[in-house]
């Protein structure tokens, strides 16, 4: 149960970036390789706004999702729609120079101390002998509220449908006079605002530090991909999977013998995927088809 | 092996000047005269990740040379800092020493900080017969480096002595240990085990650089009796993560740790959690000591901790020491340093055994409390 728990806080924050990863990835085709820097983001603005300025926490959350969907918006305009109608390749490279200026900006605005959204140790509960931090509840709660409400809009309102139309053909969509290009816009900087949750998250959980972006990147497109291209569903249940499996490898005694040390807890849980992937190379959720 | 490479007349011409340029500004290196000054070479990490240590010891190296030369110099002579950045890498560091050795000249090599930079540095030194010494490396590897190589900061197999000797006081038996994957910890944790006995250490895993999620070992671990925690981080951030999410779970046990834990880092993002912490490290020096004023009416508060500065600043005291008495052959500033009895300087009053090790420097036993590091005791080992 304390490993459920566990694999829970973890999946949350995987489940929030890799979410708006896959819609990108469906609408656009794009890969954007500074994620983990717009999640860091969007997490040292928060820390700013509540540590440094003394806002409520409510308020600097709120200017962390603001200046996230900023920073995602001005990333779309700049190094993503110049390019990606050209190449779907092009933004790879143009998002590997952001990730890059981005580590640059955060060491030299917050330097390399980590910072902590709320320092010390959580308010504890024990349910059924599992011992869970209020606060990581509270963040569990949130995302998978919000999960719902992306729940919501996507399948049972107009605009949904739009969105889902795009993913699934934008020149279909266009000639139905859906504006794909203005929905493309709009869904980066949704990605760019579930990842400054991301990034919130970390900051609440345990501390900031600028070296986290990449790590954070490259997790969010093993769900991504493991979920099945662009799938929105999929990435989010696999970005649970993933962290139950990161779980379960280090904390179960296999066959009452071993334990898997603790250094392969990442490659354990990707190789497991990858030998799924083997098996089913659309995806665990893929289908020929593509559906958001 | 044949060269097929042909230059066009024109580089050709360019290179030829080039290397008569080279000729030139070597022809300029002339034997040092009695009244040139003496240079000293410098090595260590002047930007980078590490450059808060660099830099604060090269201010420490600055203000002993200041004071010699403000009171006359050594026999009539000034001294020479000549300054290179090795940014904490191997390669860096070698360079520097070639430039420092063949093309300066200089008579000793301060550096450098980190053991990779120090370790890269030394068969360079050691075939020149250049002295080289660190105020920081740790590494028990430094030890075997050469004759021609000292330090006058303790070898961390020291701090694994002092830590067993900590846990055997306190009748800590049974240990837990969660350390984060780089040389410096794993070679302490190997070098531990060696320490204590045999079936001591009841929990040990090793996880990567920068992992932050340890809430499934710390599971594992409430299912354990275990007497004593060693979170055994490179950096603050590892070892006070463990521990929050350790007591986050209920885990009371108390903590110990060493030196790279001695940080504002360790207790910020600790918090409480980190409150009763043990932690094996240098002395600190402390800002209204003496060393401390007169370091602080020269150079801006440091970066990194004023302990740094007083080992740069001891490093240079012995070497001039060295020259003063012996001159500035490298073979008998070498058997001066071995000879040495002692050297009375800010950090302590230390000399060296047969491997360049420094003898004489304790540790401190910090606690934590109230956020603040309070040293507990000093604690001697042979």
């Amino acid at each position: 149960m304390q490993l459920l728990a566990n694999a829970l806080i973890a999946g949350s924050l995987a489940a929030l970036i890799a979410g708006g990863l896959a819609l990108v990835y469906g609408t656009l085709g794009v890969f954007n390789l500074a994620l983990g820097q717009m999640v860091l983001i969007g997490g040292y603005v928060t820390w700013w706004l509540h540590q440094s300025l003394g806002l409520p926490l409510t308020v600097s959350i709120i200017g962390g999702l603001v200046t996230g969907s900023l920073v995602s918006w001005l990333t779309f305009e700049l190094f993503i729609n110049p390019f990606y109608k050209r190449h779907r390749f092009l933004p790879l490279v143009t998002t590997i120079s952001l990730s890059m200026i981005l580590d640059a900006v955060i060491l030299l605005l917050f330097e390399e101390r980590p910072l902590s959204i709320l320092p010390g140790a959580k308010h504890m509960l024990e349910i059924a002998g599992v011992r869970i931090g209020q606060e990581h509840i509270i963040l569990i709660l949130l995302t998978i509220l919000l999960l719902a409400i992306f729940a919501y809009v996507l399948h049972s309102t107009p605009f949904g449908r739009k969105i889902r139309a795009v993913v699934q053909n934008d020149h279909a969509a266009m000639s139905l006079g859906i504006r794909a290009f203005a929905m493309h816009r709009l869904i980066f900087i949704l990605s760019g605002v579930l990842a400054a949750c991301g990034g919130i998250f970390i900051g609440i959980d345990h501390s900031l530090t600028p070296v986290l972006g990449f790590p954070l990147t490259i997790k969010a497109y093993a769900a991504v991909i493991a979920g099945g291209k662009g799938n929105f569903w999929g990435a989010i249940v696999c970005a649970y999977l993933i962290a139950l499996l990161e779980q379960l490898a280090i904390g179960i005694h296999w066959f009452g013998a071993f334990y898997i040390p603790a250094g392969y807890q990442q490659t354990v849980a990707l190789l497991v995927i990858i030998i799924f992937l083997l098996f089913r190379p659309d995806g665990i959720f893929g289908s020929s088809s593509r559906a958001a | 092996m044949q060269n097929h490479l042909e230059f066009p007349p024109i580089l050709m011409k360019k290179a030829l000047s080039f290397v008569s340029l080279c000729a030139l500004a070597l022809s300029a290196c002339q034997p040092a005269g009695d009244n040139d000054p003496i240079k000293i070479g410098f090595i260590g990490p002047l930007t980078g990740d590490v450059a808060s240590i660099g830099t604060t010891e090269l201010s420490g190296a600055q203000l002993k040379i200041e004071e010699i030369n403000a009171a006359g110099g050594i026999n009539g002579r000034q001294i020479e800092l000549i300054v290179e950045d090795a940014r904490c890498t191997g390669a860096d560091a070698a360079s520097a020493a070639q430039k420092l050795i063949h093309v300066d000249k200089v008579v000793a090599i301060h550096g450098g900080e980190c053991s990779g930079e120090t370790l890269a540095a030394a068969p360079i030194a050691e075939e020149a017969g250049v002295i080289l010494l660190s105020p920081a490396s740790s590494s028990p590897d430094v030890a075997e480096a050469g004759d021609f190589v000292f330090r006058n900061y303790p070898n961390d197999a020291l701090k694994t002595i002092a830590m067993a000797n900590y846990l055997e006081e306190q009748g800590f038996n049974k240990i837990a240990v969660i350390t984060e994957n780089t040389d410096f910890t794993i070679a302490f944790l190997e070098s531990l085990r060696g320490e204590v006995a045999e079936d001591a250490i009841i929990f040990s895993e090793i996880v990567e650089p920068g992992t932050k999620d340890f809430r499934t070992l710390i599971t594992r671990l409430k299912d354990m009796e275990f007497d004593v925690f060693f979170p055994n981080g490179q950096t603050p951030v590892f070892s006070a993560t463990v521990v929050k999410q350790m007591r986050e779970q209920g885990l009371e046990q108390p903590v110990i740790t060493h030196d790279t834990a001695d940080s504002v880092d360790y207790v910020e993002v600790g918090g409480e959690s980190v409150e009763g912490s043990k932690i094996i490290s240098i002395p600190s020096i402390t800002d209204d000591s003496e060393f401390g004023s007169t370091f602080l009416a020269r150079f801006d508060t440091p970066a990194a901790s004023l302990a740094w500065a007083a080992y740069g600043y001891d490093a240079i005291g012995v070497l001039a020491e060295a020259i003063a008495e012996v001159g500035t052959d490298g073979a008998a500033m070498r058997d001066y340093l071995y000879g040495l009895k002692a050297y009375n300087g800010v950090i302590g009053t230390f000399s060296f055994d047969e491997n360049g090790d420094v003898v004489g420097v304790t540790y401190a036993l910090k606690d934590i409390q109230d956020g603040e590091f309070v040293i507990v005791s000093d604690i001697t080992v042979e």
